[in-house]
């Protein structure tokens, strides 16, 4: 049965569902939700988008190297 | 033809950047990134005899890499413990952002709609902004963020990790996602 569910309690479940945690009468009642709720919509796919995000940054490998003090002091402690 | 074993020595000049930057794309602090390429060096040597020649020296070292950054974020996390009923000191909670007479969001934290970001934005400069909010969520926040979004561990496991609950957990990601939204609108995204 669908069930008036709040915004707490939608994006409470817009993360769960992620993990497809969330059964199936509260999948409906977040459904009417989001139709209903601009707000809760963008936040829908803001979160997904900042997941996206996370997993992005932590692929990307830029940056500046070890430095050279630090790759000699290592080395000396690895022949020791 | 057999792989040459290891040789110690030559990893710092031959993965030392290459881990580095991996490290640092995690934990940000460059003192921290350098001690976690430093112990991941050392326990390789420690566990020479455990390494298999069939997997790359490279991927080896990346795993034991991967296992000191879990255990960073545990120590990370476990430094700030708090329990479910102390969560609320630890940072901001639902009340800042829901009206606690009916749970619908309050005017001022209410989403805006965003930037077409990935267009609109450099990569980097929206790493850079992510990575900002991200050091400024709470300890627990942070390593539990950290642990599910960037190393894509599961709940289960970032549970048993960090001694969690389920409940724990859920508070945690849902608060940890409502500010870092409102953080990313706020420096940049935000189109209002």
């Amino acid at each position: 049965m669908l069930r008036i569910i709040t915004c707490q309690h939608a994006t409470m479940l817009l993360e769960q569902q992620a993990d497809q945690l969330v059964p199936r009468p509260l999948r409906a009642s977040l459904w009417l939700h989001l139709r209903y709720c601009p707000y809760c919509g963008r936040y829908a796919k803001q979160t997904v988008q900042i997941a996206e995000w996370a997993r992005a940054a932590g692929a990307a490998r830029a940056g500046p190297g070890l430095p050279a003090a630090a790759k000699e002091r290592m080395r000396q402690r690895l022949s020791a | 033809m057999t792989p040459a074993p290891p040789v110690p020595a030559q990893w710092p000049g031959r993965y030392g950047d290459e881990l580095y930057r991996f490290a640092l794309s995690r934990v940000a602090d460059a003192d921290v990134a350098e001690e976690l390429v430093q112990e991941t060096f050392l326990s390789a040597l420690d566990g020479l005899a455990t390494f298999r020649a069939e997997a790359s020296e490279r991927t080896w070292l990346f795993v034991i890499l991967r296992r000191k950054i879990i255990d960073h974020y545990r120590r990370q996390a476990r430094v700030s413990y708090v329990g479910l009923d102390e969560i609320s000191e630890a940072g901001p909670t639902e009340a800042d952002y829901f009206a606690p007479e009916n749970g619908h969001w309050t005017g001022q934290q209410a989403p805006a709609s965003w930037l077409n970001a990935d267009a609109d934005l450099e990569q980097q400069e929206l790493h850079t902004i992510l990575q900002r909010c991200q050091e400024r969520l709470p300890k627990q926040h942070g390593a539990v963020f950290a642990m599910r979004f960037v190393e894509e561990l599961s709940a289960e496991e970032i549970c048993q990790e960090l001694a969690l609950t389920a409940a724990n957990y859920w508070v945690i990601v849902h608060r940890a996602k409502l500010q870092l939204r409102r953080c990313l609108e706020k420096h940049g995204l935000g189109k209002n």
